[in-house]
């Protein structure tokens, strides 16, 4: 059985099933490396001393959906330190600190994260040892690793410049104090004295870390977490496991319709290996092979071309797993210090599945060809029913309808229609491509020009016309790739330039000055900037709420927002509706106009997890640039990790001496709440969808270099009847250009509408922003593609 | 062939093989103008090749081919093509019709290749002869075997071509068919002063020919001035049976 498989297979349609099984392995085990990261990824632990850590609640349980993680940190009790002390088993706690801390220069005390790099003495007891000098004594004594006892070094701590003495080096990373410096500079937020970050606790010999939890939760109390093992990583730094979250989120998203496109690409690769052996299978049949038989043999060539892809599409996984990983990093949505964890168990995971398919594929694919009657020989390659045409022209008009909301509504929400539209027009074009191949050709060939057409070109119409089924498949594959390439890449920068102009407008003649390298803006500059002009501090940071826009999860869902205070009224122009912005005091936020009413109050939950209950102090309409809500300065401070701001804006002055203060940058233009998030989405998207793409691209061009492969009869043929080579070649070269033409113009059309109605909605000009060069671009990839695809091959067939 | 009639192709000393199979051996042969010649011999013996090679389709391994007065084995791939075009018409055994185009767009495509206008007259007294008028607007896969045969010699002669090669034409058709288009290509040589080749296994149709080739092993080994079926049939049993011992 399987010899006799193998022996009448052919090639070209199995060289396209490996291919399909190759690339959908990469794509699987790749987003499954993410998946399994975000399970399993085991960040560096700086308390690696201790086998429990208590924490505060950093997580939002959810019913049906993974819990929110809260990237701000909670505080608990400092006197639970003391209460751990007495539970049995402990050998030693401490009550760690994490605040600010940044050294002027060079890398000591360097850590990933300057925002929390600063500790108190007492934690080192359990996240590493003093290698030289003594703990720090004074006030200003602090120990770090990579400097020499006695240094004095520069220190932005907690938002407060100094000079500090080195008085021990330590093998841990960060910026140790004495406790009673710690505790000051942590407890500079209000509402944080007699707070700690974590109680660290190791273990007496003897006590294993589960029952050391459980002992303590039953001294404590419920309302903590006790984390041991690896999600201690999770305990210590909880703004990583809420950006581990979007490891999960990623690839879900995009999971789905990856998913899809391996199917759709693993069963054409089959349908075409089985329709280039319809007749060897029918001769079998006639030959008294039972149509189980035909499946089977079917089957068996299907494993044979996908089991040698596995390990290879495993490998090009891990690899563009890896790529992707270090993208994630850069644009900072994931940590660097948090690297993906490369396990067996997604490329097992992604073999099963896609021999899965395969077998699901074989079976669907062989079912026709195995079922025809022994008498009538040669089955007709299926005919596109009339009905499936239909549904495929009535999607792409309700297409063209989706893709008119942006002009009704300029918000968040006007986006998601037109991002459907592009989807559910692809889906159509590939229901209705078959028949409107055939018809534009039919048209085409049908026409008085033909007459005058020189010979290759004329025979080239009229085998597209003839051979529409054979072509179709590759015009709607690559025309799916133009349309979703321009509508998913130019709506976002479409969106990005909406958003910016936006903020760009709010913060009209402002001057943003950020400390990336601090962990946030040193407490005095604000000060110190108003002394010279106007000026007012704005901060980022994370907020809960019920949905608030069309398209938000039904549930809870967080979102990145801006924080204003009082001073921010004359400088942030919101373009406000209501209400005004010198009443962001104590519990107060702003919202889009149509959210909330002035004066009425709404529930919140802030970055750390506590609920709050605030008073709308404005409405605004700006919501596109400035997000849907605004807190007040003193809610992110008394509620993120650092307490700090994140930026002064102010008006352009001589900014004097300040200007060389180390640290600071100064910015003319400045980014609103959602550039950053959105920003980096593009680029997850654009970068999974160029994967996405760049699979079917190399999907369509394997399919069309088989089915060129299949023509050496038909030009053999040609030839004897006296076309040259080079017509010959002329002939193939027209087709190709054709079936570039029809995807690009098909792509284009398709993706055009929604994006000029978008940009009219958002930018009030047809065009869309961008880089408009993708336009041509694509169409150079879809017309080279195909020219190779189909020349090389008919070359090499040529006799 | 006979000295005194000139030739349209001339193979001089021409051997042709496939790896070390020997399809053609050292064969020198000239097709002489307005004669139908019918090439016969046992299967594998050499009958297509020769003809591939005659018609300039595939150039031989050694030797030289003349048509219409011109060398042709070292010409450039391009120009030989055009000469064949200009001076050749060939027919297969399957017809070789494109299915994708109408009959009569089948039947001009070497001339829409070649760049030139179809001879309207000529074109219109050729579909006459072979009773294809009302079907020159349906596609080929609409056409009978033997129509569909026919509308290949009529492609084959659009050009009015020098001289027409024929790869078992009725090898695909009925026994009546197969007579009839027997009939009309003996109608173009007698007619028209058309020259013939035409491969066949069938002694009576090579019976209607002139002149009969008759091969083994790659090898000329006669050529019969008009024989009679039966001889022909009593040559080749022989010759099988040579083979066979
Ligand atoms: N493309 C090829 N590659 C290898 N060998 C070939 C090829 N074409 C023909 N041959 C061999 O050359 C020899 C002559 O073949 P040819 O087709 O000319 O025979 P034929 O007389 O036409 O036979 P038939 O009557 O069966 O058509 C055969 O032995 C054949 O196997
Ligand atoms: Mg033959």
């Amino acid at each position: 059985m399987i010899r006799l498989a193998l022996a009448l297979a052919k090639a070209g349609g199995l060289v396209v099933v490996f291919a399909a099984v190759l690339g959908g392995m990469a794509l699987v085990t790749g987003t499954g490396v993410l998946v399994d990261s975000a399970f399993r990824a085991q960040p560096p632990l700086r308390l690696s001393g201790a086998d429990v850590l208590v924490s505060a609640r950093q997580s939002i349980p959810l019913k049906e959906e993974p819990d929110i993680a809260l990237p701000e940190r909670a505080r608990i009790p400092g006197s639970l330190v003391a209460s751990a002390s007495e539970v049995p088993g402990v050998a030693a706690v401490a009550g760690d600190l994490a605040f600010p801390a940044a050294v002027g220069s060079g890398t000591a005390g360097r850590t990933a994260d300057p925002a929390t790099a600063g500790h108190g003495w007492s934690s080192l007891a359990l996240s590493g040892r003093i290698t030289a000098g003594r703990a720090p004594r004074a006030a200003d004594e602090i120990a770090v690793r990579g400097a020499r006892v006695g240094d004095r070094l520069r220190l932005t701590a907690a938002g407060t410049p100094g000079t500090y003495r080195v008085s021990a080096v330590v093998d841990a990373p960060g910026v140790y104090f004495t406790d009673a410096v710690a505790t000051a500079l942590a407890a500079r937020t209000a509402g944080r004295a007699g707070t700690v970050d974590l109680v660290a606790v190791r273990a007496a010999p003897g006590v294993s870390p589960e029952t050391l939890a459980a002992r303590l939760k039953a001294g404590l109390g419920d309302g903590y977490e006790y984390a041991t093992g690896r999600d201690r990583a999770d305990a210590e730094s909880p703004g990583a496991a809420a950006g581990r979250g979007l490891l999960l989120v990623l690839p879900s998203s995009i999971g789905g319709i990856s998913l899809l496109v391996v199917g759709f690409v693993v069963g054409g690769g089959l349908a075409l290996s089985v329709n280039r052996q319809r007749r060897d299978l029918a001769l079998l049949r006639a030959a008294g092979a039972t149509p189980r038989q035909v499946r089977r043999l079917v089957a068996v060539q299907a494993a044979a071309a996908a089991l040698p892809a596995v390990p290879f599409g495993a490998a090009l996984g891990y690899f563009l797993a890896a790529r992707f990983g270090e993208l994630l990093a850069g644009i900072g949505l994931v940590r660097a210090d948090q690297p993906l964890v490369y396990g067996p168990l997604p490329a097992v995971a992604a073999a099963l599945l896609l021999l899965a398919v395969t077998r699901v594929a074989a079976w669907a694919g062989s079912l026709r060809v195995s079922r025809m009657p022994v008498v009538s020989g040669l089955p007709e390659p299926r005919t596109p029913s009339p009905g499936r045409t239909r549904a495929g022209l009535l999607l792409m008009l309700a297409a063209l309808g989706l893709s008119v909301t942006p002009l009704a509504v300029r918000s968040e929400a006007g986006m998601i229609g037109p991002g459907i539209a592009s989807i559910v027009a692809v889906i159509g074009l590939a229901l209705a491509g078959p028949r409107l191949v055939q018809g534009v050709a039919r048209a085409l060939a049908g026409s008085r020009l033909m007459t005058r057409l020189p010979g290759p070109l004329w025979l080239a119409v009229h085998n597209s016309h003839g051979y529409a089924l054979r072509t179709a498949g590759a015009v709607a594959a690559l025309g799916m790739v133009v349309t979703l390439g321009l509508s998913v890449v130019l709506t976002q920068t479409t969106m990005a330039k909406a958003r910016s102009d936006e903020v760009a407008l709010g913060l009209r003649g402002l001057v943003t000055i950020t400390a990336p390298g601090l962990g946030g803006v040193p407490r005095d500059l604000l000060a110190d900037v108003r002394s010279r002009t106007e000026a007012a501090g704005m901060a980022m940071t994370t907020v809960v709420t019920e949905p608030m826009l069309t398209g938000d999860d039904p549930g809870l869902m967080a979102r990145p927002a801006m924080a204003l205070g009082p001073d921010a009224e004359g400088l942030v122009d919101l373009d406000l509706a209501d209400g005004r912005l010198s009443g962001l005091k104590g519990a107060a936020v702003a919202v889009e106009e149509g959210l909330g009413r002035v004066g009425r109050s709404m529930d919140v939950i802030m970055g750390d997890g506590a609920r709050v209950r605030a008073r709308v102090a404005a409405t605004y309409r700006r919501g596109l640039g400035f997000g849907p809500i605004v807190v007040s300065r003193d809610l992110a401070a008394a509620h993120t990790t650092t307490g700090l701001d994140s930026a002064v804006l102010a008006r352009p002055a001589d900014f004097g001496d300040l200007a060389r203060r180390p640290g600071l940058r100064f910015d003319s233009r400045a980014a609103g709440p959602q550039a950053a998030m959105a920003s980096a989405q593009t680029l997850v998207n654009v970068a999974v969808l160029a994967v996405l793409l760049g699979y079917v691209l190399v999907a369509v061009a394997n399919r069309l270099v088989a089915t060129t492969t299949a023509r050496r009869e038909e030009f053999a043929g040609l030839r004897a009847i006296g076309l040259t080579r080079r017509q010959l070649r002329r002939v193939v070269r027209w087709e190709a250009l054709l079936v570039g033409a029809a995807a690009s113009v098909s792509g284009l059309v398709l993706s055009a509408v929604p994006l000029v109605l978008l940009s009219v909605g958002f930018l009030a000009r047809p065009l869309p922003a961008g880089p408009l060069w993708l336009v041509p671009a694509s169409i150079l990839a879809v017309m080279t593609i195909v020219s190779l695809a189909m020349e090389l091959p008919a070359r090499k067939i040529m006799t | 062939m006979r000295p005194g009639i000139e030739a349209v192709v001339t193979l001089e000393r021409v051997s042709k093989t496939y790896g070390d199979v020997v399809a053609l051996d050292d064969v020198s042969l000239a097709f002489p103008r307005g004669r139908f010649v019918a090439v016969m011999g046992p299967s594998g013996s050499g009958k297509s090749t020769l003809l591939q090679a005659a018609a300039a389709l595939e150039p031989p391994t050694s030797g030289e081919i003349t048509i219409c007065g011109v060398e042709v084995t070292r010409m450039s791939e391009t120009r030989r093509t055009e000469w064949r075009r200009k001076h050749l018409g060939y027919v297969f055994q399957s017809y070789n019709l494109l299915p994708t185009v109408t009959v009569e767009d089948n039947v001009t495509l070497p001339l829409r290749m070649a760049g030139v206008r179809p001879d309207r007259a000529w074109l219109g007294q050729l579909i006459d002869r072979m009773g294809l008028r009302d079907r020159m607007r349906h596609l080929p896969t609409e056409l009978s075997g033997g129509q569909q045969q026919r509308a290949a010699i009529v492609r084959a002669l659009a050009a009015r071509p020098d001289v027409v090669f024929a790869d078992e034409p009725t090898g695909a058709l009925d026994l009546r068919s197969a007579a009839h288009v027997l009939d009309l290509l003996r109608e173009l040589v007698d007619d028209l002063g058309q020259t013939v080749v035409m491969v066949t296994h069938d002694p009576a149709a090579a019976a209607r020919a002139h002149d009969t080739v008759v091969m083994a092993d790659g090898r000329v080994l006669d050529v019969l001035p008009a024989p009679t079926a039966e001889d022909l049939a009593v040559r080749l049993a022989r010759l099988s049976g040579e083979r066979v011992a």
